[in-house]
């Protein structure tokens, strides 16, 4: 107990020094015989927006969901803002009230409105009075450009409007990472664009963001860096400039070839 | 009475619909004439035709058949009339007799409150639909009229005349101008209608709407009403005998009761409509649900029960052992929120659990004398200790858990008193009530009980834990695979054979219980349904933005999975209702053993079973009819934002 205490805490300090918001050392993981990531070590830092790339199965998702811990990594440690995620339910608790996630499927609560969708968790985990909770989440809406979809239910929007009230609902928790997975592969066309709007406006704010997507123009405008994963690796990473134009790996090179 | 509310169609452009109206308003459909309807839908084609002449005679014949039954010379009616009170209450002592009635104002009350409350989304019935319905009850009645048979005539003392071939009946030309009242009611119920409809334009007769509950009010005001005109029925039995005395008819004897319900009612609704306009809705709701959930508890053991307390014990032993055991749990509860505790706080847990387990292993050997509600008390302490860890963490948090500890325990504490106080009041049976009253008693407690015991299984059933899984499973399987019956005879007859000395449980108890785990199996069956139906999305989203697994269950997974699972719910309710009807096996006097083997006993109606039978089908059937409709539109109403 007190051996691995301590190294954490030597860890945690070491990296809280350098205002570091994700790190990842070694993390690999399995489903069954499968592995799904390979010993994948990166640092994210405050205020920096990271695109990850890859094909499909790479395991972008699976790299993503074990940042807030809807998966469970088997090796190598992952440190959020300077708290090392374990086992400790208090640390995941700790840690997903400081991660918002977007997804791709949106995952709005159906029964809620989309004031209630917006407010339910800092009601419940942040504390907040009903009345500061509600104002919070109108001016979030706001800022989503949706204020008036307050009353209703997410069936009666349009994905591109659930979309952005997921964005919001995790904007309400106060987050300093947030993390989108492929947050407009389920859209149609004309709907990307708002959302894109709503998460570019988000980079500049300084959010530290950690974006799965197949959008590049969004990786080229807004990225400071993207990730190019394959088959559970790390293949590369780059400036978007170095890794649109010349990019070293021949992997990259194939993957861009082909999407481009 | 009615009031009119005509409701401008054109005003409410889509734009503008809130998410009630957009359930409640569906779009307007181009009515087709009735002619045209009955050739598309009844004669679109010889084989169509051919069903719909043998159907509609053979509809026709049970029509008759049934109303020959009911209105032959034959029937008693006055079997029902008179026995009304023994039918809904049993021998309650009729100098106790306004229990019963407080019992009826409060839910009158509480049904008002709510109702007024309540956001109306429903528009209620159209012109058209008022005015076409008033016009075909008419033709029903005139119809009846023709089908029935001819009347048998009757001899001087008023028995039936009749030869050897049988009864004697008069002509129907002569029928047809002795019912002239039953004409003069078909006769002014289609000139109402035909009114209506003519008052009306087309446009407005469909857009024009008569509130439900106003018509409700109205209609119940002319039945109220009627009964300071005329003295319906028959002459009512008093003082609980079986002797009827002569000249006092049912309605009679109950019309004042009866105005100052409906005057409860009306007063209640409109309070909880001025309360709900005032803003107070939310606040009260939640208040009222509470009152709701109450309500049989109270009106049981405190109205209807009137228990006797001896304060004598109350103030040395009562009081003291309810604020020993609040203010002990609450300590308990203090240390084990403290977030410091850790490991250790569930390892005390644990050892208050097998404390209160050892408590009852105690009292079946007979080790050491206890109170029942002291062994009990121990338990919810253990069990509350199991669940402190869930609302650790700042001093308002743990504060608040205290203070609903002392509100559970000053409940249990009071009812547990009450429970053991002898009753002020003498029934010939243990149960208080009998009749169609003792039916509601067991079906409120069985379906309050019953409701959170089926939820909670079959969150155990589904839970990751193998412990609750294979103990949930095991209870619904059994439980499943044992008639209702024989559960309720092993509670009524073989239980109290198991039960340590000076431990026992009332027939009435006994059978709450059994059907409560009955009912709870299959509700668990139904929950877990919507429990499946709830994609992972749900609880990764829940994960996400950090809600604790029991805020997640709360919040997010039961109010999606129970709204699924209304219509199975609802059937179960119904279900639970309509098998109260086996409290008769078990020696409880309900409606249907009131019907079936008390009135016939009677000296005046002796063997006088069949018109009882029919009248008890009639209430359980307006009761059942009126929970499913009820479901259907909460099922409408909750619709809201599915997709
Ligand atoms: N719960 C699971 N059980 C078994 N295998 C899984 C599971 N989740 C993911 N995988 C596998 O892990 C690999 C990586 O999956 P992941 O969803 O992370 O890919 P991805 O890069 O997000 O792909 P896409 O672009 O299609 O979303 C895939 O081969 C997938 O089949
Ligand atoms: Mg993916």
């Amino acid at each position: 107990m007190s051996s691995v205490g301590d190294a954490t805490t030597a860890l945690t300090e070491e990296l809280a020094a350098r205002n570091d918001m994700i790190v990842c050392q070694g993390v690999s993981k399995w489903f069954g015989d499968f592995q799904a990531l390979d010993s994948i070590s990166a640092v994210i830092k405050e205020r920096e927006v990271v695109v990850v790339l890859g094909p499909s199965g790479s395991g972008k998702s699976t790299w993503i969901r074990c940042i807030n811990r809807l998966e469970v990594h088997q090796e190598g440690r992952i440190v959020i803002d300077g708290v090392e995620l374990t086992n400790d339910l208090r640390n995941i608790e700790k840690i997903r009230s400081e991660v918002g996630m977007v997804f791709q499927q949106f995952n709005l609560f159906p029964h809620l409105t989309v004031l209630d969708n917006v407010t339910l968790a800092p009601i419940w985990v942040r504390k907040k009075p009903k009345r500061e909770a509600e104002e919070i989440a109108r001016s979030l809406l706001e800022r989503v450009g949706i204020p008036e979809q307050a009353e209703k239910y997410p069936g009666q929007l349009s994905g591109g409007q659930q979309q952005r009230v997921a964005i919001a609902r995790a904007l309400a928790m106060e987050p300093r990472i947030m993390l989108f997975d492929e947050p407009t592969s389920a859209l149609d066309p004309e709907m990307i664009k708002e959302v894109l709007d709503v998460m570019k406006e988000l980079a500049r704010s300084g959010m530290t963001m950690m974006v799965v997507t197949h959008e590049m123009g969004f990786a080229r405008e807004v990225a400071d860096r993207v990730i190019f994963m394959e088959e559970g690796q790390l293949v590369e990473t780059g400036t978007p400039e170095h890794f649109f134009t010349n990019p070293t790996e021949d992997r990259t090179k194939l993957f861009l070839s082909q999407i481009l | 009475m009615a009031e009119m509310r005509p409701v401008d169609i054109a005003a409410a452009s889509p734009a503008s619909q809130t998410a009630e109206e957009a359930v409640s308003l569906p779009p307007e459909q181009p009515s087709t004439p009735p002619r045209e309807w009955i050739r598309q839908n009844l004669f679109s084609t010889p084989f169509n035709s051919a069903l719909t002449v043998v159907f509609g005679l053979l509809v026709l014949l049970t029509a008759r058949g049934l109303l020959n039954f009911t209105f032959s010379e034959e029937r008693e009616w006055d079997a029902v009339r008179t026995n009304l009170r023994l039918l809904f209450t049993h021998a309650y002592p009729e100098e106790q007799y306004v229990r019963i009635w407080v019992c009826v104002g409060t839910i009158a009350v509480l049904a008002g409150l709510s109702v007024g409350l309540a956001a109306t989304t429903a528009r209620g019935v159209s012109v058209k639909r008022l005015s076409s319905g008033l016009m075909a009850l008419g033709a029903v009645v005139a119809l009846g009229v023709v089908l029935r048979e001819p009347s048998a005539l009757s001899n001087a003392d008023g028995s039936v005349r009749r030869n050897d071939s049988g009864v004697i009946r008069e002509s129907f030309a002569e029928a047809m101008v002795d019912r002239w009242g039953w004409w003069l009611a078909a006769a002014l119920l289609a000139t109402a209608g035909a009114a209506l409809w003519f008052r009306f334009g087309d446009e407005r007769r469909r857009s024009t709407f008569v509130p439900s509950v106003e018509l409700f009010m109205g209609v119940t005001a002319i039945v109220v009403l009627s009964a300071w005109v005329y003295p319906w029925g028959h002459y009512a039995f008093t003082d609980g005998e079986f002797i009827a005395e002569p000249g006092r008819t049912v309605a009679m004897s109950t019309k004042l009761p009866w105005t100052v319900m409906w005057l409860l009612l009306a007063v209640a609704l409109a309070a909880g409509r001025r309360l709900r306009q005032a803003g107070a809705g939310s606040n009260f709701t939640l208040a009222l649900n509470l009152c709701w959930l109450a309500c049989p508890f109270v009106l049981y053991w405190v109205v209807l029960r009137d228990p006797d307390l001896d304060w004598d014990r109350v103030l040395s032993v009562d009081i003291p052992l309810g604020v020993l055991f609040a203010a002990g749990g609450a300590a308990v509860l203090w240390l084990l929120t403290d977030q410091r505790i850790g490991e250790l706080g569930r390892i005390i847990a644990a050892l208050l659990l097998g404390l209160a387990a050892f408590n009852w292993v105690a009292a079946f050997w007979g080790w050491y004398p206890m109170l029942q509600k002291v062994r009990l008390s121990f338990l919810l302490v253990a069990l509350a200790a199991l669940l402190a860890h869930n609302f650790a963490g700042d001093r308002s948090k743990r504060l608040r858990l205290l203070t609903v500890w002392a509100v559970v325990m000053a409940v249990f504490h009071y009812m547990a008193t009450l429970m053991n106080s002898p009753s002020s009041v003498e029934t010939p049976t243990e149960a208080f009530v009998g009749g169609f009253g003792v039916t509601l008693v067991v079906a409120a407690f069985t379906l309050l009980l019953s409701f959170p015991l089926g939820v909670m299984l079959a969150l155990a059933r589904t839970s990751k834990l193998p412990i609750f899984r294979v103990m949930s499973t095991s209870f619904i399987e059994v439980i499943r695979g044992v008639p209702l019956i024989t559960v309720l005879i092993f509670f009524t007859i073989i239980l109290n054979l198991f039960l340590p000395d000076g431990m026992e449980i009332s027939v009435l108890a006994s059978a709450v219980l059994g059907y409560t785990l009955f009912s709870a199996a299959y509700l668990a069956e139904n929950v877990r349904g919507g429990l499946q139906s709830i994609r992972r999305g749900q609880f990764e989203a829940s994960d996400a933005v950090g809600l604790t697994a029991l805020q997640r269950t709360i919040f997010i997974v039961l109010p999606q999975s129970l709204r699924v699972s209304i219509p199975p719910l609802v059937g179960q309710a119904i279900a639970t209702f309509k098998e109260t009807s086996l409290l008769a096996v078990i020696g409880l006097f309900d409606v249907l053993r009131m019907a079936n083997n008390v009135i016939p006993a009677q000296t005046e109606f002796l063997g006088v079973k069949r018109e009882g039978l029919l009248f008890v089908c009639g209430v359980y059937w307006i009761f059942a009819y009126s929970m499913s409709k009820r479901s259907q539109r909460l099922e409408k109403q909750l619709g809201v934002g599915e997709r």
